[in-house]
């Protein structure tokens, strides 16, 4: 006998990958514009996550749209897999879409992070998701996002020129920190979110593509694979990265790549590897096991040796 | 069950929250149905600014973060997250709520009358320190008998905004039909953009922080605002849920729910405008201080109450309170960023290349 329950799905508490299937329908959307128009700041209505807003939901909804059973996912918070916020935001991923996580950044097919790159290269068919706190490279001139879509729209940068000069002439240098803000295609200027500036060099020409989503201002952006990304800078005023000269990973014997200095009771510093994934690996193949260390952005004497 | 790397952070995860619940207790069902039947207000703040109407739900996301109401909201809207929406509920007109609070400071006596209803504001706020001992038991008085379910009004009772416009005293309602519920912009679907549609401003205030919207609001009552707002209404009520029913298209009402409202009249020199906010639950606090600001909103000043941008983006509870407390994640690779610019301009700073 045919009955309602046996037609009937069975009973499920939420979507696959916790999104309706009309909010994933609409990111999917709004993330195919902005890979159209590079850099573009696309608006969107971003659901509220079982997550704090603030703490990655923007990139969650942005991978959650993504995700597919056979995907692997790793998740990094400054660089770090172990970070608690990054180990939360793994757990509900796997948990609500099955997938497979990993440390390994050559590994993932989908890499979700807050504020670093990993340092080995991404290859073409990897994303890059990165959590975006400010998505407005206007805020520091111009707080009304109103006003800042408006200069967008003309590409009017001027104020960004001029504060870029004063503090030349008020510090005798850029003082840009993290978030440094980039031209994208030659067209929009883009929050890169807080990377690092040794990782702002990384979004030029990048094999992969990148992904940034602001879920509590509701707006995502991306850069396509092989973009041209420029810093803001002058010419006889360069942009720099963090120096990381003279520094040694005091775990992996690593340098010249991103270093988290951990102050010692002595008054002095100590040096270790932000990529927690790159040390793991620097680690294994010190004990001689076999693994596939992928070619770093920076040249790096450890890995060519 | 995918594999998933136990790791350390993921260890401490489940002990913090472990220890939470050691240190908290775990509510049972029968303290849920008392915090919803003795705390209304509270669960309805907590509706209010989830923006969803489940008076069990809500007193459950209390119970379960031991009353933290930032914490209690954001479960409500991650719920929210996972409901798909079925239909639009028709418009509710003021005079057929099931009011039973109206007043008005605009007049001494309005069409259909002060309707004083349940409140503490003329009340001595005295703690009731009998109530700790054991042995009390409510004497008559202290448990006056209603001879209603709804304690007031039987006949309708009319917006007094009707009375100021059938005076002239503030313009007409433009003639036009009421949009389809379900053409109307909604801020849960779409996101916001300045100037906002007025449906995503009332939405917006409707869903807000009642301590954000209070502060500046407040700030606008005080002395930076350019508006001389008067009380126009106040009310409280039950409302209809009413849909239509999917193949008849007969109107049908689906249940009942706690709305309130504030209708501020603002006396300007050249005439009278009216502002308004509504909400989920009986938040007086929240009404009047969202319908001042809604008057606020359109004036042409710099001060932050003034622009809707600055209101509505600051005052939505979820956001705002996640932001905040995002401060807490680790943020070393950023400072280590700033720190190498102010040890870079201790040095001295960068020559120019010569080019």
């Amino acid at each position: 006998m045919t009955t309602l329950a046996a037609l009937a799905h069975t009973r499920q508490d939420y979507s696959y990958a916790f999104l309706d299937e009309f909010a994933k329908r609409e990111l999917r959307r709004r993330i195919l514009k902005g890979i159209a128009i590079p850099g573009y700041q696309v608006p969107y209505a971003s659901r509220e996550l079982p997550i704090a807003r603030g703490w990655g939901t923007g990139g969650l909804q942005v991978t959650l749209s993504l995700v597919g059973p056979r995907d692997v996912v790793k998740v990094i918070d400054q660089g770090a897999d172990d970070s608690v916020n990054a180990a939360n935001l793994r757990r509900f991923i796997a948990r609500v879409a099955s997938v497979e996580t990993t440390t390994d950044a050559l590994r993932a097919t989908i890499i979700q992070s807050r504020h670093r790159f990993p340092e080995e290269r991404l290859r073409e068919e990897q994303a890059l998701v990165l959590q975006v706190p400010y998505p407005e490279p206007l805020i520091a001139v111009q707080p009304s996002f109103s006003a800042a879509r408006q200069m967008h729209a003309d590409a009017d940068y001027a104020l960004m020129w001029l504060d870029l000069y004063e503090q030349y002439v008020r510090h005798r240098a850029l003082t840009g920190g993290a978030n440094y803000p980039v031209m994208v295609h030659g067209r929009y200027l883009m929050a890169p979110s807080p990377i690092p500036r040794w990782d702002t060099p990384m979004l030029n020409q990048a094999a992969h593509l990148t992904l940034l989503s602001a879920g509590r201002e509701k707006r995502l952006y991306a850069v396509p694979p092989y973009t041209d990304v420029r810093p803001l800078a002058f010419t006889d005023v360069p942009f720099r990265v963090e120096d990381q000269t003279g520094r040694v990973c005091a775990q992996t014997g690593a340098t010249n790549k991103f270093m988290n200095e951990v102050p010692q009771p002595d008054g002095s510093s100590q040096f270790v590897l932000s990529d927690t994934g790159y040390a793991e690996k620097l680690l294994r193949r010190a004990r001689g096991e076999p693994v596939e260390i992928g070619e770093t952005f920076y040249y790096s004497a450890e890995h060519d040796a | 069950m995918a594999y998933v790397a136990a790791r350390g952070g993921e260890q401490a995860i489940l002990q913090a929250e472990t220890l939470y619940q050691q240190l908290n207790g775990s509510p049972d069902a029968a303290f849920i149905r008392a915090l919803e039947q003795l705390m209304p207000y509270l669960v309805d703040r907590v509706m209010g600014e989830g923006s969803l109407y489940a008076p069990q739900l809500a007193a459950l996301a209390l119970a379960q973060t031991g009353g933290d109401l930032y914490e209690a909201v954001l479960l409500l809207r991650a719920y929210r997250s996972t409901q798909p929406r079925l239909a639009y509920a028709e418009p509710v007109a003021q005079e057929h709520i099931h009011t039973v609070r109206r007043i008005s400071a605009a007049f001494k006596d309005i069409p259909g009358g002060q309707v004083l209803g349940p409140t503490l504001d003329y009340s001595h706020r005295i703690l009731r320190t009998e109530l700790l001992d054991e042995q009390h038991q409510a004497s008559e008085d202290e448990t006056p008998q209603t001879d209603a379910e709804y304690p007031a009004t039987n006949g309708r009772l009319p917006p007094v905004a009707d009375w100021l416009r059938s005076n002239r005293l503030v313009a007409p309602l433009a003639e036009q039909d009421a949009p389809a519920p379900g053409e109307l912009p909604d801020v849960t679907r779409d996101p916001i953009a300045f100037p906002a549609p007025r449906a995503h401003r009332l939405q917006s205030l409707s869903r807000a922080d009642t301590g954000g919207v209070l502060a500046l609001g407040y700030s606008s009552m005080r002395g930076y605002g350019l508006a001389h707002p008067t009380v126009n209404e106040v009310r409280l009520g039950y409302a209809d849920v009413v849909l239509r029913h999917p193949l008849s298209g007969v109107p049908f009402s689906a249940g009942r729910m706690r709305v309130s409202h504030a209708e501020i009249v603002n006396s300007a020199a050249d005439g009278l405008e009216l502002g308004f906010a509504a909400t989920i639950g009986w938040n007086e606090v929240k009404t009047i201080a969202a319908a001042m600001l809604d008057v606020e909103m359109n004036k042409p000043t710099p001060h932050p109450a003034h622009a809707e941008e600055f209101v509505l983006y600051h005052t939505e509870p979820v956001e705002a309170s996640g932001f905040c407390i995002h401060y807490k994640l680790p943020h070393y690779v950023t400072f280590a960023s700033a720190l190498d610019n102010v040890r870079r301009v201790a040095a001295g700073g960068d020559e120019p290349e010569q080019g």
